[in-house]
């Protein structure tokens, strides 16, 4: 720095000094500054993660499709339905090679029937669309982030959507008082893998949009394994002897958001769904057909100016 | 929790600071030890986590009741003598040895089967762990000296008394309201977003802030007993992330980066606002702002801006303080300090909200109201608009 200047110039060398700070400066969760190991010596979880896969739509082997269909000209090709028709292609699911070990989740036969109704009536059932806390694993692999506060007798973890939270208790394991959203975890580490016990579920929540769905009987047994210090392999394996023949299991990514704006924002869908669940019984409708508790949608779509230059 | 959530979906919005509010209704509610004592005790005896900080985790709750503002004839001293004391102490028992809810009456009848009795909806089994100890500091307002709310400014008073008024208006007429025709008021849209109990429910947006699950609100101000709500902070160095059991199942885990990047965009609001934490020696210092008009402190709505000071004074004690301030709505900041007491971690489980889950209140009132429409204009029940259920909870 030059060590002679009158006011006006040190005044403009001072904002110059703060603008490059400013471009430069890295915060201090710029994730790329991190430990690999957090001061106990376990993996240094700590952090705001997110999977990139579409476990939440259909946790098995997919292809695009509507997330609302209706028969379309071919039997084997559905197109968009009435819900999701204008949205066009935002209102699709996207294309996924699956998160299940063997591509197969082993319901028993009558829960096999109950997840495919599921599947048909996801709008009308899946607690997802209501809001409602979404249970375990499916927190952990929804398309929205989650942030993990790694201390060392608990670990905690909030997910943007619904401010669903979770607490793994690494010292003790509290007796519970009643079912579980989001079940009581409790976890150890082995190595350099965190491995959770969560039980106490009530039978509520679902894994996915496609109606897959379990018991209260629900017992999950999840493993976190640092891959590099900004990845984590996730493996779960689900036990409900009430809905399926055996365990399974699936296994997939968590990736370490590294953006320097990194912010857990809360996904606060609470009073955003209040018009598809209650706007029947407003005095005055703002969706005006509805008939009893049934929304019947005319869905109105305007051909935009530009398509119209080429259908005349 | 279910069980919970269930009761709470009805109509009462009893938060933990409105519990604290009806603690100050008889006017001898007292404190703690001063902050100032605390503070002076020996802050090496605080506990570090691994990583060096001051360690500030565990469940902790409010036991010690304590008003948020001093009542008057307290003026500037922060602390109660001996005497005062003794005698706040005895009344509060004398309180808690009241027949309670169940018994009250309206108009000298029972209460039961009452319209008031409909809108109050818990019993008195929801308010069975009264607060038993008293602190001796006045009030948990440390600034300004008379350890009161600062008044309002002309604009927040204004605004205040349109809400207060559009609020009567709608009572108008019923049994609960000023006499009156029934006022075309009704008609009209809330002046603010709406969060009270008003009378009227012509669509979730007319239910108050408890009713639709929003509760929650920050600064967590703790109350004691039943509804008092316990917090259990968890800490690592990059983040803090507390989960604060209050409102009866409005439950909220809050997550406070400890980093030096700018607050978000003035233009995001958030219900629980941009938190941003970083040290101050031992004490953890937390900058709230982007706050949305969907909450309600006090009379602050978006323009809140919080400072959160927690910090150990002791291995039972974690101070927790607040400072508001909004010159939209306060003629000058102000500031509160609690201290609360840690419980046995290994064996409490803080439980889920899941008061959005299990709030078939909220559908049910909205059912009722359109039934009661439907009764109207079939000639089978009175005007919907000239029934009382807005004023039952409470006192009443």
């Amino acid at each position: 720095m030059r060590t002679r200047f009158n006011r006006f110039s040190g005044a403009a060398a001072a904002a110059v000094v703060v603008a490059i700070f400013a471009l430069t400066s890295i915060y201090t969760t710029g994730q790329a500054t991190r430990t690999p190991r957090a001061a106990d010596g376990k993996p240094n979880l700590n952090g705001i993660w997110q999977v990139t896969n579409t476990a939440n739509w259909d946790l098995l082997p997919h292809t695009i499709r509507p997330a609302v269909a209706q028969p379309g000209v071919y039997a084997n090709h559905p197109v968009l339905a009435a819900p999701v028709l204008a949205l066009g292609a935002a209102g699709l699911v996207p294309p996924g090679p699956g998160v299940v070990e063997g591509d197969q989740i082993p319901y028993k036969p009558e829960a096999a029937a109950q997840k495919k109704e599921n599947a048909e009536h996801w709008l009308d059932r899946d607690p997802e669309v209501r809001c409602y806390m979404p249970g375990i694993p499916r927190a952990m692999y929804m398309p929205y982030p989650f942030q993990i506060t790694q201390s060392t007798n608990k670990i905690q973890m909030v997910f943007a959507y619904a401010n669903a939270s979770r607490t793994i208790y690494l010292d003790a394991a509290p007796a519970v008082p009643a079912d579980l959203w989001m079940g009581r975890s409790t976890g150890h580490w082995e190595g350099n893998t965190l491995v959770v016990d969560v039980a106490h579920f009530n039978d509520r929540t679902w894994f996915s949009r496609s109606g897959d769905f379990h018991s209260d009987a629900l017992h999950v047994v999840e493993r976190f394994t640092p891959i590099t210090p900004d990845a984590l392999r996730y493996e779960v394996t689900i036990e409900d002897p009430n809905v399926f023949t055996r365990p399974w299991k699936m296994k997939m990514v968590l990736y370490r958001q590294l953006d320097d704006n990194a912010a857990l924002m809360d996904y606060r869908c609470l009073e955003l769904v209040e018009e598809t669940f209650l706007g029947h019984t407003r005095k005055e409708p703002l969706v005006k057909h509805w008939e009893g508790e049934t929304i019947m949608l005319d869905v109105t779509r305007r051909i935009p100016p530009g398509d119209k230059r080429y259908e005349r | 929790m279910n069980t919970r959530a269930r009761f709470l979906t009805w109509l009462v919005p009893l938060t933990a600071a409105t519990i604290v509010a009806a603690a100050l209704d008889g006017g001898t509610a007292a404190g703690q030890g001063s902050g100032q004592a605390a503070a002076a005790r020996s802050a090496s005896r605080s506990p570090r986590t691994a990583w060096g900080t001051p360690d500030l985790q565990g469940i902790w709750s409010n036991n010690i009741l304590v008003p948020l503002e001093r009542p008057r004839e307290f003026g500037t001293r922060a602390v109660m003598t001996r005497e005062e004391h003794a005698k706040a102490l005895a009344e509060l028992q004398a309180r808690n040895q009241r027949p309670g809810r169940d018994s009250r009456e309206v108009g000298g009848k029972p209460a039961i089967g009452t319209e008031k009795d409909v809108a109050r909806a818990y019993n008195e089994f929801w308010f069975g762990d009264k607060p038993t100890q008293l602190g001796m500091r006045t009030s948990m307002i440390t600034d300004p000296a008379d350890g009161r709310i600062p008044p309002f400014t002309p604009e927040a008073a204004k605004r205040i008394a349109d809400k207060r008024e559009y609020l009567a208006a709608l009572l108008q007429g019923t049994s609960g309201g000023r006499p009156g025709p029934i006022s075309p008021r009704r008609a009209e849209p809330s002046t603010d977003y709406n969060l009270d109990r008003m009378n009227r429910a012509d669509g979730p947006e007319d239910r108050g802030g408890p009713e639709r699950c929003f509760g929650g609100e920050l600064p967590v101000v703790m109350g004691t007993g039943t509804f008092g709500g316990v917090m259990q902070l968890v800490q690592a160095p990059d983040s803090v992330s507390i989960y604060y059991d209050v409102g009866q199942g409005s439950g909220f885990a809050w997550v406070i980066p400890i980093t030096n990047r700018p607050h978000l965009s003035k233009n995001v609001q958030l219900y629980r606002g941009d938190a941003i934490g970083h040290w101050e020696g031992d004490t953890l210092v937390v900058d709230v702002t982007n706050f949305s008009d969907e909450t309600n402190f006090h009379g602050s709505r978006a323009n809140l801006h919080l400072i959160q000071r927690f910090k150990r004074v002791d291995a039972n004690t974690l101070s927790v303080e607040f400072t508001a301030e909004d010159p939209t709505t306060w003629t000058r900041p102000w500031t509160a300090v609690q201290e609360l007491q840690k419980s046995d971690d290994k064996t409490t489980l803080v439980l889920e909200g899941g008061c959005h889950e299990g709030n078939y209140g909220l559908l049910g009132m909205l059912l009722n109201t359109r039934a009661a429409d439907q009764a109207f204009r079939e000639g089978k029940g009175p005007d919907p608009a000239t029934q009382d259920n807005a004023t039952g909870g409470g006192d009443n």
